[in-house]
């Protein structure tokens, strides 16, 4: 159906991000975060009322929205338009709902920073490129909102621009962003080759007519830009790193929203995957290797955001797993759950750092439940919720995810998927055993406390975190299936599911299990506490700690092959060959005018008997020859 | 016209041609080597008449009179160039306008 409403979900945060570029430096932080919240509310109420409007359509209709054509040739034209479907519209529940609550946190927390202007206006900006991404019905919209995402991200990480390691951090997330983008374009070089489209409406029905070679190399070649965008293996190394950034833009987009974009695009592009199994077979690999790699680092780490981060990592690699065995709906679910609870944990973690002065040490903090009651209580739902405790949100999206797994017959998957539960469970209550529980370890002061602005948004994820996995109690409810499945089933892909089950009670157990052991070494009196507690404020050491060095082997091996070709280059190549080549070409021709100044030599008479003789020459040539 | 008489006012032509090439690399004054350029000219100008009388064709005359007019032409600037040389090195001799040798 054609609608006019849905542009107005773009429009109101890129009109925010604009007027707040504008005014950064004239007004106040007071209406700065005013401004940064109510375009993002407006646009979470335009989602809101497009939601109502699609359930009120048939089933695999959508909300479009045609805006203007931007290419035209022979045979071929580009319509840029909008498409609200049931896919995109999740999404921006998810974009603009949490995005809205992490706003109002960040008017408080962000108040008394110098840049609070600069960073409303890049905070809107991301709301507003992740909403193209999103909605855009073509795949050239959705590369366009996916650079914009990025370079958001870019500005956000570097936001304390003054900071080495934070600009270090946003330049090296740009560039290994930029090796996905690459595999997006050459991914959609071969796309139009084949289809002469990149409209969705025009390409998803045109798949079952490609050969399957193609749809592989597609399928590839866009696994490439979401490996790189949601931090799988082994393009990962940026979003530890990222945290460098504010803890409300690590909440939003590096743990809610924009690292999912990977998950999105396997999503969107469900019907070229469902074509082609190696494609496929390769999402689920990446993502349970992504999910069990980003779990076992995340046991090892002793920075409160750098632990959330290996875990978001790990969750996303559940996510891609789900989508590698065609379990869109679950897949799709987990993200909207991991938003809430993992948005939830981020922005307890920034309550506790900003009540410790900006600590972010686990290993120094301790005993903070009785000094950081809410933040005590919330943080303690969202490890429920993430290690998947029933009946909490993470319970039933996780289990819906390992369910399809097996049923779809990959046992082996699936048991990285449970082992991944129970490291899930030891991490977090690692973390949250060191933070919380027992006497403080280090003597911290008089805190800062958090104010509502604060309060309220952590309360509502909070409870999100807990109550929203039950739209999905296998056999007894199922909003996620129902809103999304139609737009799967529109290119004929009926998404698995399992029920409850043994393997439930497998994976419940291992939890149990990894939550046991974390409760046993790290709470009050355990050996790993100690441990722990021994070594503050020293960076962890070992090869799992540091992620198997493969952020060094990317600094030293790719990066330093790199200065070295540029050393060779700048120190060989180019004072001698290059400029050899250039010095010789000009002392060659300064030799040969010296040679020929000669001739000319002023007199008259000299070049009157030089044409003379010339012509004397072709004379005597032509009669003689 | 007989080819005999043909031949006299080629040969004629001929030794006028080398007249004024002589002049034009032996002498020194400008005036006199702008004048040799004439004869060169005339020359020309007399193999072309020549020509034309003797194959009853036209077009040998036409020409005579571009060359008569890119002759005056020449004279023109020539003359020009020649007072101006006089008037600012009072050279008479072209060796001694040597500025722009390289």
């Amino acid at each position: 159906m054609e609608t006019t409403a849905l542009v107005w979900i773009i429009l109101f945060p890129l009109l925010g991000a604009v007027g707040l570029a504008l005014g950064r430096n004239r007004l106040s932080p007071r209406a700065i975060g005013l401004i940064g919240c109510s375009t993002v509310g407006a646009a979470f109420l335009v989602v809101l009322s497009s939601v109502i409007q699609l359930r009120s359509l048939g089933p695999g209709e959508a909300l479009v929205q045609t805006l203007f054509t931007w290419a035209k040739g022979q045979g071929f034209g580009l319509e840029f338009g909008l498409l609200g479907d049931a896919i995109s519209l999740w999404w921006l529940l998810v974009v603009t709902g949490v995005g809205f609550l992490i706003h109002i946190y960040a008017a408080e927390y962000m108040a008394s920073d110098p840049g609070v202007g600069r960073f409303f206006a890049e905070f809107n900006y991301f709301v507003f490129a992740m909403s193209l991404l999103v909605l855009a019905d073509n795949f050239v919209g959705l590369l366009i909102g996916w650079a914009s995402v990025g370079l958001a991200s870019y500005l956000l990480i570097g936001f304390w621009n003054t900071k080495p390691e934070a600009a270090a951090a946003a330049k090296k997330a740009f560039l290994l962003n930029a090796i996905g983008e690459v595999g997006i374009i050459l991914g959609l070089a071969v796309m139009f080759s084949e289809f002469r489209s990149w409209s969705y409406a025009e390409v998803f029905p045109q798949v079952s007519q490609a050969s399957p070679g193609i749809l592989t190399a597609i399928g590839l070649l866009l696994l490439v830009g979401a490996v790189a965008k949601s931090a799988q293996l082994p393009l990962f190394t940026w979003l530890p790193d990222a945290m460098q950034g504010p803890t409300p833009v690590s909440a939003l987009m590096h743990a809610a929203t924009m690292v999912t974009a990977g998950v999105y695009l396997m999503a969107r592009a469900f019907p070229i995957y469902q074509a082609s199994p190696a494609a496929l077979t390769a999402v689920a690999w990446v993502g349970a290797l992504t999910a069990l790699f980003g779990a076992i680092v995340a046991t090892r780490q002793f920075d409160i955001k750098r632990v959330l981060a290996y875990s978001t990592m790990s969750q996303l690699g559940y996510m891609m797993l789900g989508a590698g065995v065609g379990a869109y709906t679950q897949s799709l679910f987990h993200f909207f759950t991991h938003a809430f609870f993992k948005a939830l944990l981020f922005l307890g973690a920034g309550m506790v750092a900003h009540y410790l002065h900006g600590e972010q040490d686990i290993r120094k903090m301790g005993g903070l439940a009785k000094k950081q009651p809410f933040a005590y209580w919330t943080f303690l739902i969202g490890v429920l919720a993430i290690a998947g405790a029933p009946p909490f949100a993470g319970f039933f999206s996780k289990d819906e995810i390992l369910g399809a797994v097996l049923v779809q017959g990959h046992v082996f998957l699936w048991l990285i998927g449970v082992a991944v539960a129970g490291l899930t469970a030891y991490y977090m209550v690692r973390l949250f055993a060191l933070v919380f529980a027992g006497d403080p370890s280090h003597e911290h002061g008089e805190g800062h406390e958090s104010g509502a602005a604060m309060k309220v948004p952590v309360g509502l994820l909070a409870v999100l975190s807990a109550v929203s996995g039950l739209i999905a109690v296998p056999g007894v409810t199922s909003v996620p299936g129902n809103f999304l499945e139609p737009a799967f089933e529109l290119y004929g892909h009926h998404v698995p599911h399992a029920g409850f089950g043994w393997p439930v009670a497998v994976v419940l157990l291992v939890a149990a299990l990894g939550a046991y052991a974390a409760v046993k070494a790290f709470g009050p009196g355990g050996a790993g506490r100690a441990a722990a507690i021994v070594t503050a404020g020293a960076p962890p050491k070992g090869a799992l700690a540091n992620g198997l060095y493969i952020d060094d082997i990317y600094q030293k091996g790719i990066g330093g092959l790199f200065v070295g070709l540029s050393l060779a280059v700048g120190n060989g190549l180019d004072p001698y060959v290059i400029d050899g080549v250039v010095n010789g070409i000009g002392g060659l021709v300064k030799r040969v005018g010296q040679g020929v100044r000669q001739v000319h030599g002023g007199y008259l008479r000299r070049y009157a008997l030089t044409v003379f003789a010339g012509v004397a020459i072709f004379l005597i040539y032509f009669i003689l020859v | 016209m007989t080819v005999e008489i043909l031949q006299g006012y080629l040969i004629l032509s001929g030794i006028l041609f080398a007249i004024g090439a002589a002049g034009l690399l032996l002498r020194r004054s400008p005036l006199v080597m702008l004048m040799c350029v004439e004869i060169m000219l005339n020359a020309a100008n007399l193999a072309f008449i020549a020509f034309a009388r003797y194959w009853g064709d036209m077009t040998g005359q036409i020409f005579t009179f571009l060359v008569v007019t890119v002759a005056a032409a020449e004279v023109a600037i020539g003359l020009a160039i020649i007072v101006l040389l006089f008037r600012h090195r009072d050279a008479a001799d072209v060796d001694d306008v040597n500025a722009l040798r390289g």
